[in-house]
Order: structure tokens, then sequence, then C-alpha cells
């Protein structure tokens, strides 16, 4: 099994440089509909799903692998060898943009820009540190997470068929958007927002921009402020759109803002 | 005609069973129905300043932000959502949500509409169930360690008892040879017959664990495997430890495919019952004969017939006949011939009269 089938990669778009998007918690890789597209005259587009998610092979989960980030890392960059990327671009929403700058640190030559969209490098306060959750909310969500596996998993795909008015997502309508298996959804909530990745922002060579929304809880303003500041070469845009998915609430003011960036040399 | 009955359709919203919310693109609370308003305990005015997330807890707010908003925007409605309010007074409350986008015609999103159905029961109901899943997920694990443990333990201890039994039995017989005294001999008899008894209760005992641990009878066959010698050998064996006269009549004229160990175990338990259960005054009788389509063995002994309730309950484990306490066994044998025969594709069965009792093994060759 090749990485890219692992990882159900789809590669659009024709161009001399690839940008490679990657999905966070809680979806696939269809979180990228409305703004990968609008980059695939000027690029390759490669989009993937986090094994254990959308239609990535769920038998190449192994719980060791992926208990930390890392692992998602390593898979990018199988990815990235497979394709032979060189001087590519890595877009990655919320945890998708660790794990991208965890990847761009293994592998400086394959990443040579970073956008990351709403990220966090750590989301439990702690002494010197405001990530906008205390342990015992952390802990509550992936409790809570049990509550929606039965309407999530095993009924969302028929619901889905019947939905006349979005024609336009017709090609998609037959599967459901942003499965994932309850137990490896739960697993990879613990390892997203229990993850400290504060010190490796440092090590990051990759010319980087850090979209962050306005009203973003899961990550909060200062939360973008710290990252841009630990970063060696970065910029931060604040975007008029409120919480934490701009690519699918705002993908116009999301494209603008990353537009001059990845056309730059 | 229902025209009597003028549904007041505005009442219907305000006071509907369930809540009804609009919500801007952004989120906020834009309109709520009386309903919902009384569940919440706010007033119109508070309401009506407040996002619909801050109206969540924290794991509902994160789980709003990473699934709710995003497959809204994508799939136009979401379904079926459990999610925990927050009312003034602080308390929580377990609501069922279901949301559908509204778009206007150059296709902007213009509300998010959402029906709120209390849940609290369910809730309840659903969360006992996943701590019930999680509970039996865990004693399954542990089961499985026990299980394995048990399997290994069997074994190790299958092993460690029949290494002394063979020393006993390789001195005894070599006494056996030796002593010139009847008195000693006939000591010695016993020994042995004890031994072989004890050697086939282990067998039996092992093979009724590991058959209920899933592993099951195995057998190797073997094609033109010597079961001829074997029965013979198995009847010297017993032989040996008892005066009774045990005929053998033996004419296996067609290549027999059998697992010739396990045979001569089968042949061994039901010797033995025959022994035990037999008259003393009468010989057992050993019959092995193929045909072109089938192998039969069958062990004949007189005495007193099965009474007609034991014979439904022969060949399950743990029977055991009316025989004198020093000669009860653990009722093992039987079943596991059974099992035997049942992995040659093969029958035990037993026929009983007043003139003779006897269990049949066929198989088809």
């Amino acid at each position: 099994m090749t990485a890219c089938r692992r990882n159900n990669v789809h590669i659009s778009g024709d161009g001399p440089r690839a940008i490679l998007f990657a999905h966070g918690f809680g979806c696939d890789q269809n979180m990228w509909r409305f703004v990968a597209p609008q980059f695939e005259q000027q690029f390759r587009t490669v989009l993937f799903d986090h094994v254990g998610h959308g239609n990535s092979d769920l038998s190449a989960y192994e719980p060791a692998k992926y208990a930390s980030l890392e692992g998602y890392a390593d898979d990018v960059i199988e990815i990235g060898n497979e394709l032979g990327l060189k001087r590519a671009i890595f877009v990655g929403h919320s945890v998708g943009a660790m794990i991208g700058a965890l990847a761009s640190i293994k592998a400086p030559e394959m990443f040579d820009k970073l956008v990351m969209i709403g990220p966090s490098p750590r989301y439990i306060d702690d002494d010197n540190y405001s990530g906008g959750f205390s342990e015992v909310q952390i802990d509550e969500l992936l409790e809570s997470l049990a509550d929606n596996h039965m309407g999530w998993s095993a009924a969302m795909a028929p619901a889905i068929i019947g939905n006349p008015d979005r024609p336009e997502l017709g090609e998609e309508l037959t599967n459901s958007f942003c499965r994932t298996d309850p137990d490896i959804a739960k697993a990879f909530a613990r390892v997203t927002f229990k993850s400290d990745n504060r010190r490796d922002l440092k090590n990051v060579t990759a010319s980087t921009l850090v979209l962050q929304c306005s009203e973003d809880i899961i990550a909060p303003i200062h939360v973008g402020e710290f990252v841009h500041a630990q970063l060696p070469s970065s910029r931060l845009v604040v975007l008029k759109a409120t919480g934490h998915c701009p690519n699918l609430s705002a993908p116009d003011e999301v494209v603008a803002a990353m537009r001059d960036f990845v056309s730059s040399e | 005609m229902a025209d009597d009955l003028v549904e007041d359709l505005e009442d219907l919203y305000e006071n509907a069973p369930c809540g009804y919310l609009s919500l801007t693109p952004d989120g906020k609370i834009a309109k709520a129905n009386a309903t919902f308003i009384g569940w919440t305990g706010f007033s119109k005015q508070e309401l009506y300043s407040k996002r619909f997330l801050d109206l969540l807890n924290i794991a509902g707010q994160m789980f709003y932000e990473t699934h709710f908003s995003p497959l809204l925007r994508m799939q136009g409605f979401f379904n079926e959502v459990a999610l925990d309010l927050v009312t003034a007074a602080g308390k929580r409350m377990p609501v069922l949500a279901n949301a559908v986008v509204r778009r206007d015609d150059k296709n902007e999103l213009r509300f998010i509409r959402i029906t709120i159905f209390l849940a609290a029961e369910r809730r309840r109901y659903e969360r006992t169930l996943v701590e019930a899943n999680t509970a039996a997920q865990v004693i399954l694990t542990e089961e499985r360690e026990v299980a394995r443990l048990r399997e290994q333990f069997i074994a190790v201890l299958g092993h460690d008892l029949r290494n002394p039994l063979t020393s006993i039995l390789g001195v005894a017989e070599m006494l056996m040879r030796r002593s010139p005294d009847d008195q000693s001999r006939e000591y010695l008899k016993l020994m042995i017959g004890s031994v072989h008894r004890m050697s086939s209760l282990i067998d039996n005992v092992l093979d009724f664990a590991r058959g209920r641990l899933g592993a099951g009878i195995g057998i190797n066959k073997e094609s033109g495997a010597p079961l001829g010698e074997m029965i013979v050998q198995v009847v010297q064996e017993l032989r040996v430890a008892t005066d009774r006269a045990v005929i053998t009549e033996i004419a296996l004229e067609h290549d027999v495919s059998c697992d010739v160990t396990r045979l001569g175990q089968l042949v061994s338990n039901l010797i033995g019952n025959a022994l035990t259960h037999g008259a003393d005054d009468r010989p057992v009788i050993v019959r092995a004969r193929t045909s072109d389509e089938s192998l039969e063995i069958s062990v004949t002994n007189s005495g007193k017939p099965i009474p007609p309730a034991a014979m439904e309950r022969l060949f399950q484990p743990f029977f055991r006949g009316e025989v004198r306490r020093s000669q009860q066994g653990l009722g093992l044998g039987l079943f596991i011939s059974s099992e035997i025969a049942r992995a040659h594709n093969g029958t035990l069965t037993a026929e009983s009269s007043g003139e003779e009792t006897r269990f049949t093994f066929r198989m088809p060759l």
C-alpha cells in the first residue's frame, strides 16, 4: 500500500509548485472544497485524509504510531516523498497546521512555505500560558464525543443522500462528509487537544503565514499571536471571519489572504 | 375538509412542543420561540444578545466549532446532534438538535434554523450504554488474558503430570518382569492399572479444557495408520491391570485414514468403561473391522443395562453413572470419545439391553 492510497490522496490542478492541504480535527479533505479549487490554475493541489478519517485506509491505523502528532507528520513526509515534492507549500487547518509545522521541521527541503489556519500549539492552560482550556474541560470534551457517535457514524450516510438543495455537492452525496471511526476520532481528539508543541515552533524554518479568525474559541487570538511570535519567519493576518473554520464560512477571504503569500517566490 | 380546525401557525411556532431557533450566518441568535426561551430561563433580550455557542458548555462549543458548524456549511443540514445547553440558572440541559441552513436566491446563507428537543432521559440512557460497553470491553480484555494464561497453564500441567507417570510405569513394568512372587505381581498389576487410569484421566481433562477454550479436539489424520497395532497395544496395557478377559477380534482389511493416537484414546476410554461397569465374570469384547465404506470399532460388555434416563446423557461432560465411589471418574471419557468420533466425521453410539452393552464407533472411509 502506497502512502497516497493509505491517505486517499487526490491531486488536481497544474503548475510547477504543489500545495498540500491538510485537514484538522473533526473533518476530512472535504473541508477544502471551497478553497483548493481556487488554486488549481496556478498550482498542483494535493488533498488527503489523515489515517482514520474520510476515505483513508482504516486498517493502517496503529494506536502507538498515531499517539502523537509526529506519526501524522511522518505520513505527510511519506506522501511528499512519493510525489517528489520539493519547495512545496503546506496549508494546514487547526491541528493540521501543527502537523505541517512538524513535517516541515523534519523535511525542510520539502516545504518552504507554510500556511497555518487557526493553529494552536497547546490548548491547555498552564502557569504562564493561556491555551483557552483547562485540563478538565478537555477531558469533558473527550467524554462527550461518545454522545454523538450514534448519529454520527452509522446514520450519517443515508441522511446525506436525500439532500436536494445543494446539487453542487452531488458527487459526494453518496458518501458522508467527515466520516470518522468513533474510536479513532476519540484518539485523534486526545492527541490533538493534549499535545504540547510550543517548543517546536522556533525550529520551523519555512516562511509562514498565520491566518487567525476573530472570535475563535478553539484557537483564540492570543494563541495566534503566540504562534506568530515563536515562529522565526512569519506573518499574522487576522481575518474578519469568525469561528474556527474560515475555509468553509469565508473561503474567499481565506483565498485572498493566501494569494500573495503563496504566489511570491 | 377540516374547516372547523384552523391551526394558529403563530401559536404553533411560539408554543410548539419543541424549541425553535434561528441564527444569523455568524451564529448569533436572531429569533427563538417561547418554548425555547422558557426552557433556557433567559429573557428574550438576554437570549437575543447571545450566540448559539454561548448556550453550550465548553465541550459542546468545541463540538459545535469542529463538527456542527463545518458540516452545516458543507451539507446544509445536520440532524440528531446531542448537545448540552446551559440554562440561565447554570444547569446542564441535554438536548437533541436538528439544524438546516436557509439560503436566498443567490445561494447566500440567510439563516441557520435549529429545532431543539429535550433529551435528558435519552442522554442518561445512552451514557449508561456507553459505560456498559466500555466496562464490557475491559472485562473482555481481562478474560482474554486469563484464557491465554489458562491455556499456557494447561500445556505445562499436561507435560508435568505425564512425566512422573511415565517413570512410575517404566519401573512397575520392569519389576513385573523380574518379580517371581504372585503377591507382588498382584500389587504391581493394580499399580500399572492405576497409572493407565491416571494417564487417560489426564488426557481427557486436558482435552476437555482445551475444547472449552475454543481450540477444539485437534486430529492429525494419516493414511495407512497402524490402527490394529494401536488397539492391540491399548488392550495389552489394560489387560495387565485386570483379571477380566479382554477378547479382540480385529479384521482391518482396508486402508484407514485416521488419527491413530486419538482412536487409541477412544478405545482405551471405552474398554476402561466396560471394565468398570461390566459384569466381573464376563469378558469384554473389542471388535474392529472395515468395509468398503466404513470403519467400525465396538466394545461390548455384559452386566446390568444402562437405565434409559442415563442413555440420554451418556455423552455429556461430567456425566457419571452409578458406580462405586472408588471407581468414579470425572465423567469426561465418553464426552471426549464422542468428540474424537466427531472430529473424524464419525459417530459414537451406545446400545444397552439385559444381555449386553455395546458402544460403537463408526466413521466413513
